[in-house]
């Protein structure tokens, strides 16, 4: 789709008819034509009669005529159809590439400020709506336009004085849709926001399955389900009666037409005006006028839904991109600088004013108790998340001078928490494109998970659900520490990476990073000194704040907080398994 | 026998696909299992059938009216009879207008009943089914089924039924009356859409096999998108765009492929009976003119038989669009009712005896456990031990030894595929939910947090402290030293947090979930290495805190840092699905070191 350089105003849903102009024609085309040959048939059946009633009846052409016109009609009214379920299903399935491209392009805080629920109706229901708008709206409209004009020409040819008492009800139909239409708009916009909260909610309820059968809350989750739900039933009764009563008037006011066409034309046909035969067709077409005037009322709901749909989409597809960072793709020597970095989360300070060095190859451990912003610190430093002051600097050059997907393929990052694709165990590892089967190996064997894997069923291809069923904390726990080895970093964040993880475990994993990756940059977030204390560099870390920082000698020298740590782990840190 | 049935393994996963599908009894059956649903909707459902009545039966008489008035009045030049007639038409429409209204209005809001009903049941469904259900299945795909086919069914029930059968209405009478009219040219006139009936009835089973294909493809890329969305961080900050982007277009193309199909599918109904109805008018037309030619028929009358075929002829087409949206109702009824067919193998059981009550100090007792997960080796091997009341137990070995899946059983949230586990002398299996986790605390590995603030999360699940007030639930913290925790949030109670957002940390979590735990005063606290992420001083205060529990208080503590459980009364070292009990610390951390270790 061009979506390149859309404006604001393009921003509606018939901006998408001009993308996909050759379909849609093609389909209107087909429509019209379809529903202009329907037109004829009445004709030749009239045709018909009268030749029979004034003598000259000739069987044979009229059946030929009849067949083609009736097979053609179906012909073209199927050919229609394929083209509306494809051109529908083409659109919406670029539409959802569109998004998902758009999407993928974004930062994380975007992620996370949209929520994955309103994507995911957007991707989902959304898009329904749309599809929904062109498979049945447009050729309905388009035909039903043709027919109305058509019908009220015939109308006008036949008695343009009736016809005209007539074609008064397009006002007052156009008015009416006009009313309900402003008011639908509003409404169809609240369900989709519903839909959003009903996705967030049967979300957590299903991350959180484990939680809630542990306390017993199922009744809790319900009760917020119910809250939902009932608002979704209450915008739907709402949207509801607006539709039950644009309907029937619709109807009632084009059913009314017979009425004065009864009245009036009766009284043209006994004042001489017009004769019975004229009075008779006019009859027949006017229900020919009339269907297609109700067909557009029941497309008023589709539209209606679509274009709430559509500016929702919209708002995702026509959003700001954060640019392309810089053009630096140089290969990193790793050193990293943080510089007077400061978070803040709404209103609340997370990271004040953090300053430090790493050196290339050196180790370096960031400690703290909890809550003091080692988390954010990581993100931070790898760019998901973005100071509110200050700036990363790898190699002397700030972080946004590189190209993001240069700088990722150097850095390793180790999450706290353990996330799993439902890929194989091979594909989970080998996550990055650019791993090839040493580098896989390599990491498996550092990560210590080469017993692990044998054990398993299909080894590397055994499948790993989405939430890691059956793996142990610590199997999971390294496998990321592998896929993270796995690029060949020169720089590994590791985030609270030992908590897992036993410590003989631990110790042989650093001692196979030091063996199988020499120069490597590693910072890691930890709590536990043990394993830090040969560090080149630890930064202590409380309340956002750097309280020292220094090698664990000099720290036990200079800092009272560390110490205090030190000794709420010494009576036991030699024991720990 | 309920035994036997507890203990078969029970697979949950829903399928995605439409193989092994059975076509028997289509309609039938699947309209007798959503009866339900509109059981209570009976009065409504009548009086929109009135309404529906009476609205085809005054559309119907519109025509008649009409013709009527044009036969009589028009013809006999006498124009008040015009005018009366006309003001007949007129009541006829205004009175079909109010029928048609609250048609609309009540059915309308039967579906959207059915619809509400029919999400808090598959809801309702999803909070009876254990754990691993939901180990099986994706978040995306149960969402699709509670969200788009629930929708899909309402469509059907509010837009779709009523007309269904206000045109199947109008369809019967317009039958009768031209067979009434006139027998033989009624009956050619008929004969195409008794071809239709046949072809229909042969390909809806293959209409609705590719509707089911669409919604399925729907799920799956539903299920795409939320794992995707679920774990953008890993996905940028691996490079892997391109993989959301590859992994989505394989599902969007399936997806797209597909519904194409099922478009083209419920794409041929309308054509085919648009066709059905013009050849219907050629063979009135034909035979029509036959039998006036030999003086069987008035010509009047096969002029009107033009507007009776057309009265039976235009409300089948609609039918036809209607019966693909059934067709599309029905598939989604199959994913709808997939979920609400599954039982929970979790069963309460009905207690007969107590067995065996050999110390009233076992809290907790392992019989012969085995364990393993569907489709799974087997994770625990014949597991016996038993818990003491008020003591504590540290559960240690390497990871992937099966500490974390013998919590889960302690916890009941999987039951043992065999032997049995007892609690306070009765089988755990005979215990009401309310009654169980009442008595069983389980802080769970990965801490997950309810969207909300801080205090929707401490008293989530707690029937006790949900009204307490603030103040109230302070003083409940203090009891229970849970102040200086509480301290470390930055507004206190009202600090908001997220369920997957990552604006706190892993640790954080970890300590709400502590203060959840522990306000619940449970019988037995299971700590699932609770504390990994929490720093060693805080450790040191929930150690503090686990302390002064009362003394009754039975805790089983999974660790690999031995200074918290260094105060175990009694180590079980667990490994490779045996449980072993280490007696002393010194032999625990010997059979750490120098056991046989897996993984």
């Amino acid at each position: 789709m061009a979506a390149k350089k859309q404006k604001k105003s393009q921003n509606s849903i018939f901006s998408l008819i001009k993308v996909y102009k050759g379909l849609i024609f093609l389909m209107v085309i087909l429509a019209v034509v379809g529903n202009g040959l329907n037109l004829l048939i009445p004709n030749i059946i009239s045709h018909g009669i009268d030749t029979y009633t004034t003598g000259n009846f000739l069987f044979k052409p009229l059946v030929v005529e009849f067949s083609f016109a009736a097979f053609f009609i179906f012909l073209l009214t199927y050919l229609q159809g394929v083209v509306q379920a494809y051109a529908s299903e083409r659109i919406a399935r670029d539409l959802r590439k569109d998004i998902i491209s758009k999407i993928s392009r974004q930062n994380y805080a975007y992620i996370q400020s949209t929520t994955t629920s309103k994507l995911l109706t957007n991707l989902t229901s959304d898009i329904d709506a749309v599809k929904q708008f062109i498979s049945l709206a447009i050729a309905n409209i388009a035909s039903s336009l043709f027919l109305i004009i058509g019908t009220s020409v015939l109308l006008l040819l036949i008695n343009w004085k009736l016809a005209l008492v007539v074609l008064t009800i397009l006002p007052l139909i156009g008015g009416t849709f006009y009313v309900v239409f402003s008011k639908m708009g509003i409404l169809f916009k609240k369900s989709q926001e519903v839909i959003d909260r009903l996705n967030k909610i049967i979300n957590e309820s299903v991350l959180g399955s484990a939680l809630i059968r542990v306390l017993n809350s199922q009744q809790t989750e319900y009760q917020k389900f119910i809250v939902a739900n009932t608002e979704a039933k209450n915008l739907g009764i709402q949207t509801l009666i607006l539709f039950a009563s644009i309907i029937p008037i619709i109807i009632f006011i084009s059913n009314a037409t017979n009425v004065a066409v009864l009245a009036l034309g009766g009284h043209f046909v006994i004042t001489g005006q017009m004769t019975l035969g004229n009075f008779t067709a006019f009859i027949t077409y006017i229900s020919i006028f009339i269907f297609p005037i109700i067909m557009i009322g029941f497309m008023s709901s589709i539209i209606g839904r679509a274009v709430a749909s559509y500016k929702r989409i919209s708002e995702v597809l026509f959003v700001e991109e954060p640019k392309e960072s810089g053009s630096t793709d140089t290969r990193l020597r790793g050193d990293v600088d943080a510089v007077n970095i400061s978070v803040t989360f709404d209103q609340k300070p997370v990271l004040k004013d953090v300053s430090f060095s790493v050196k290339a190859g050196t180790k370096t451990a960031i400690l703290g108790p909890t809550a003091a912003g080692k988390t954010q610190l990581l993100y931070v430093l790898t760019g998901l998340l973005e100071p509110n002051s200050g700036k990363v600097v790898y190699d002397g050059k700030a972080i946004n001078e590189y190209k993001q997907k240069a700088l990722y393929e150097q850095i390793g990052f180790v999450f706290q928490d353990s996330i799993l694709f439902n890929l194989s165990i091979r594909e989970n590892i080998a996550f990055s494109t650019t791993v090839t089967n040493e580098s896989l190996q390599k990491a498996i064997d550092t990560a210590e998970l080469g017993d692990f894997i044998d054990q398993l069923p299909s080894k590397l291809d055994t499948f790993a659900s989405e939430r890691g069923t059956s793996l142990s904390g610590g199997q999971k726990q390294r496998i990321m520490l592998a896929r993270a080895l796995a690029l060949n970093p020169k720089v590994l964040l590791l985030d609270d990476f030992t908590a897992r993880v036993d410590t003989s475990t631990e110790q042989k994993i650093l001692q196979n990073i030091n063996k199988n990756y020499p120069g490597i940059t590693l910072i890691s977030v930890t709590q536990k000194i043990a394993s830090v204390e040969k560090f080149d560099q630890i930064i202590l870390l409380m309340e956002g704040e750097v309280l020292a920082k220094g090698t664990h000698k000099e720290l036990m020298k200079t800092s009272p907080e560390y110490v205090q740590i030190f000794d709420s782990q010494r009576s036991t840190s030699n024991y720990e398994l | 026998m309920i035994r036997k049935e507890v203990q078969a393994i029970m697979n949950y996963k829903l399928t995605t696909t439409t193989e092994n599908e059975e076509q028997k009894g289509l309609l039938g059956s699947a309209f007798k299992k959503m009866l339900p649903l509109m059981a209570d909707e009976k009065k409504n459902i009548i009086v929109a059938f009135f309404a529906i009545f009476i609205n085809s039966g005054l559309t119907l008489s519109g025509p008649l009216i009409l013709g009527y008035a044009v036969d009589h009045y028009v013809q006999t030049k006498q124009f008040t009879g015009v005018l009366l007639f006309a003001g007949l038409l007129l009541l006829v429409y205004l009175l079909a207008f109010g029928a048609n209204y609250i048609q609309m209005k009540t059915m309308g809001g039967v579906g959207q009943r059915v619809l509400y009903k029919l999400r808090n049941l598959v809801f309702t469904k999803l909070q009876e089914l254990p754990v691993a259900f939901f180990n099986q299945n994706k978040a995306g795909d149960l969402i699709s089924r509670i969200n788009n086919d629930t929708d899909k069914l309402n469509q059907f029930f509010s837009q779709s039924l009523m007309q269904f059968a206000g045109n199947f209405f109008v369809i019967l009478g317009a039958a009768i009356f031209m067979l009434a009219v006139n027998v033989r040219l009624g009956f050619v006139t008929l004969l195409p859409a008794m071809a239709l009936l046949v072809f229909t009835q042969l390909i809806t089973s293959w209409v609705k096999r590719k509707n089911l294909e669409s919604l399925q493809a729907e799920g799956k890329m539903s299920a795409e998108i939320q794992e995707s969305l679920d774990n953008f961080r890993v996905i940028i900050a691996f490079n892997r765009r391109d993989y959301f982007q590859e992994k989505f277009k394989k599902a969007n193309q399936e997806n797209f492929h597909s519904s194409v199909w099922a478009g083209l599918a419920n794409g041929i109904f309308s054509p085919l009976y648009d066709f059905a109805g013009n050849v219907a008018q050629l063979i009135i037309l034909s035979y029509g003119i036959y039998l006036v030619v030999h003086g069987n028929l008035a010509i009047g009358l096969l002029i009107g038989f033009f507007l009776y075929s057309s009265r039976f002829y235009d409300p089948l087409r609609q039918v036809a669009s209607l019966w693909s949206s059934l067709q599309i109702a029905l598939a989604a009824w199959e994913r709808v009712s997939e979920i609400l067919s599954l039982e929970s193998d979790l069963k309460v059981i009905v207690h007969e005896r107590k067995e065996g009550v050999a110390s009233r100090n076992k809290l907790m007792e392992f019989r012969n456990v085995h364990f393993r997960y569907p489709e799974g080796k087997e994770v625990l091997h014949n597991i016996n031990f038993s818990l003491e009341k008020g003591k504590t137990y540290a559960f240690v070995g390497p990871t992937g030894g099966g500490k974390t899946t013998t919590a889960s059983l302690l916890a009941r949230l999987y039951d043992p595929t065999d032997g049995t586990i007892l609690l306070d002398g009765k089988d755990i299996r005979s215990y009401s939910p309310e009654e169980r986790t009442k008595k069983i605390g389980f802080i769970l590995q990965e801490p997950f947090l309810v969207t909300g603030s801080v205090r929707d999360n401490i008293v989530y699940g707690n029937a006790e402290y949900v009204a307490f007030t603030d103040k109230d639930l302070e003083n409940v913290f203090k009891e229970k030293h849970l102040e200086n925790l509480l301290a470390r949030f930055e507004h206190g109670l009202e600090t908001k947090v997220s369920g997957n957002a990552d604006s706190i940390s892993l640790g954080q979590r970890q300590i709400i979930a502590f203060m959840r735990a522990i306000l619940r005063n449970p019988e037995l606290l299971i700590l699932d290495e609770a504390t990994a992420n929490i720093d060693t001083i805080t450790e040191q205060q929930l150690e503090e805190i686990l302390r002064n529990l009362p003394k009754e208080t039975t805790k089983v503590i999974i660790a690999h840092r031995l200074n918290t459980i260094e105060n175990a009364d009694e180590i079980f070292f667990v490994n490779s699905g045996e449980i072993k009990e280490a007696g002393s610390m010194e032999h625990a951390v010997d059979m750490l070191l120098h056991g046989k270790r897996q993984s």
